[in-house]
């Protein structure tokens, strides 16, 4: 391990605070999901924001610290600002760089794939029609993405 | 067509003056009968003159003159008859040449080329034939001593004129495409021009024989506006093509992600139903409910093939090199994980290559071998196999299973869309699968075909290269007229 580069050179990211920041815009998919999590006995805070831009002033306020939520969950279609959209934005401003976005969607479209991949996305799901499959599928997801996984919550800035 | 040459020194061809009889020209004859004449006279005059100076005529000369007169008869007489004889022989000469310049004028009168000769100082007309006289409407006596400014507007005279004497620059064959107005309107003609030489070697002339390419000039233009329309035609096709596929994508992507998100939400919440209303609920609640998830999952699987089956017609076809023994035993790994109880025998023979794409190819090879396992599932041993046959002179990939096989009498109706030809509750299945693969082997430009027996198995045969996937070379362009 390499050591950290000193504060001085590092704009520091919000301390995660295990949130899952749920953007999706079906309420019914809002509702699965969150059976998916309790059911997997994932017991995070889960937020939703049911657009791109309400996903986007959420992570990036105009005013007070960026949230740094330990997982996104991010569909691509989506009202106002498109899922592609949200994540190049994550993945443009060095405070959210460095989140864990998991783009969660019903398209096996090989170009909304290789985009999402293209954009830096850490993982790309398809949701599946049976929930069982969907149940497993979230389990793994929190497994990893909550316990497994390590995430960087330093960025560098720009200057450097 | 041969230059005429020039007869003599002066320049003067006898034939280019169209059909009348070269003006008398000095012969040997004529000069020597001449000399002879002014000599004896001159002879006869001096002889005279010198018996003047004495005052009284000579007898010497008188005698001299008499002598004179004697040779000049003598000669005379000689001459008269050699210059019979000459006019005789001349006459011949002229017969000849006159039948001989007729022949000729016959000849370029009926050939339905305009054919002209013109000098080169002055660019007068020294011949034209009757084509020529037809479509200007001007006689050969009249075009002697006219130009072409005479004869045609200004303009196209002096590019006439220009040719002309490029022509002679050249000293050699040129051909010109050249435009005349006549009384059928505008006809365009292909001019080939060649000097004609004096004795001295110089050009004196410019011949021309121009034929008529109107027509063919006008049917050019025509397959060049044909190919101009189908040029667009297909431009406009392929915009329409390109509008249906557009259309065909959006519709794709909405089913792919509108059509299956209320399906996630039946099954999802009819599994909440059983999950929390478990106790709320009896057997044939249960079962309905079983039956609905069943139906949604389904139905999930049959939008995915569809979409499956538009992605294979939709998608750019990139050939690569493909393994397809490693890429059949990855497939088989990922059909036989959604099974694990069932034990299949699966053979593929090592080291299939291929060159198609990967995409297309793996979706071909899941919807075989997903076939395979799932029509072996009632064997008691069942076998599945890929490999490289011959058949019918053609080397082939086989995807053979040792399942339930078919009859053949249906075998047309395999790769249709939505055709099956087994019951669903003996196998399930969308009836969408063979239909992928015949369309991802046919935009390979490959064949497909099956052979089968029931209850002995079915084998899939395959290729995927073929006539249709090669662009034939750059086509070449139609020539109007050879070089000269």
């Amino acid at each position: 391990m390499t050591a950290l580069p000193s504060a001085e050179t590092l704009t520091r990211g919000a301390p995660s605070d295990g949130t899952i920041l749920l953007v999706e815009d079906s309420p019914d998919d809002v509702m699965l999901t969150q059976r998916a999590l309790r059911k997997n006995n994932i017991c995070n805070r889960v937020v939703v924001a049911t657009d791109g831009e309400q996903a986007i002033n959420y992570l990036l306020p105009r005013e007070g610290r960026p949230l740094a939520p330990e997982l996104i969950l991010l569909d691509i279609n989506l009202p106002k600002v498109s899922g592609l959209e949200v994540l190049r934005t994550i993945r443009g401003d060095e405070r959210t760089r460095y989140l864990a976005v998991v783009v969660l969607t019903t398209s096996n479209e090989e170009r909304d794939i290789v985009s999402s991949y293209n954009l830096g996305a850490n993982s790309y799901v398809r949701k599946p029609v049976e929930f069982d499959n969907f149940l497993e599928a979230v389990r793994v997801l929190g497994l990893y993405w909550l316990l497994v996984n390590q995430t960087a919550t330093y960025a560098r800035t720009p200057a450097e | 067509m041969s230059s005429s040459e020039p007869s003599s020194a002066a320049g003067e061809p006898t034939w280019q003056q169209n059909g009348r009889p070269a003006a008398a020209a000095p012969t040997p004859s004529w000069v020597t009968l001449g000399l002879a004449t002014a000599t004896a006279v001159a002879v006869g005059v001096l002889v005279v003159g010198a018996g003047a100076e004495t005052g009284r005529p000579s007898l010497a000369g008188l005698a001299a003159v008499g002598a004179e007169l004697v040779i000049l008869l003598v000669y005379g007489g000689s001459t008269i008859r050699g210059r019979r004889a000459l006019l005789r022989g001349r006459a011949a000469a002229e017969l000849e040449a006159q039948s001989s310049h007729n022949q000729l004028q016959k000849l370029i009168d009926n050939t339905a080329a305009v054919i002209y000769m013109k000098r080169i100082d002055n660019g007068r007309y020294l011949l034209v034939n009757r084509e020529w006289e037809r479509l200007f409407k001007v006689g050969r006596e009249q075009v002697i001593d006219l130009t072409d400014h005479g004869v045609f507007p200004q303009e196209l005279a002096d590019q006439l004129r220009d040719n002309d004497l490029w022509t002679a620059r050249q000293a050699r064959t040129v051909q010109f495409e050249e435009t005349a107005q006549t009384d059928q309107g505008p006809r365009t003609y292909v001019s080939v021009k060649f000097p004609v030489l004096d004795g001295n070697s110089e050009p004196y002339a410019v011949c021309g024989i121009s034929t008529d390419i109107t027509e063919w000039k006008q049917a050019e233009a025509q397959a060049r506006r044909l190919a101009a329309e189908l040029e667009t035609r297909v431009r406009n096709r392929t915009a329409e093509l390109e509008a249906s596929n557009r259309e065909l994508d959006a519709f794709a992507y909405t089913v792919s992600h509108d059509l299956r998100a209320p399906l996630r939400s039946l099954h999802g919440f009819s599994q909440a139903l059983l999950d929390d209303y478990l106790e709320q609920l009896d057997e044939t609640g249960r079962e309905y409910l079983s039956r609905l998830q069943a139906n949604v999952a389904r139905m999930g699987h049959m939008i995915d093939d569809l979409l499956n089956l538009s992605r294979s017609t939709r998608v750019e076809l990139v050939r690569r090199d493909v393994d397809l023994s490693e890429m059949a035993h990855e497939v088989a790994a990922e059909v036989a994980a959604a099974e694990p109880d069932r034990q299949v025998h699966l053979v593929v023979q090592d080291g299939l290559h291929t060159h198609a794409d990967p995409q297309l190819l793996r979706l071909l090879l899941y919807n075989l071998i997903s076939n395979a396992w799932k029509f072996t599932s009632r064997s008691r041993q069942p076998v599945v196999e890929v490999a490289r046959r011959e058949r019918h002179g053609q080397v082939l990939f086989v995807v053979q299973d040792s399942g339930a096989g078919f009859d053949m009498r249906y075998a047309d109706k395999l790769f249709n869309a939505f055709q099956r030809l087994h019951p669903a509750a003996e196998f399930e299945g969308t009836g969408i699968g063979l239909a992928i693969v015949a369309r991802i082997v046919h935009r390979h430009g490959g064949r497909i075909f099956a052979e089968a027996l029931p209850d002995q198995g079915a084998s899939f045969y395959f290729s995927l290269e073929g006539q249709m996937s090669e662009q034939p070379d750059g086509h070449t362009q139609p020539t109007l007229v050879g070089a000269t």
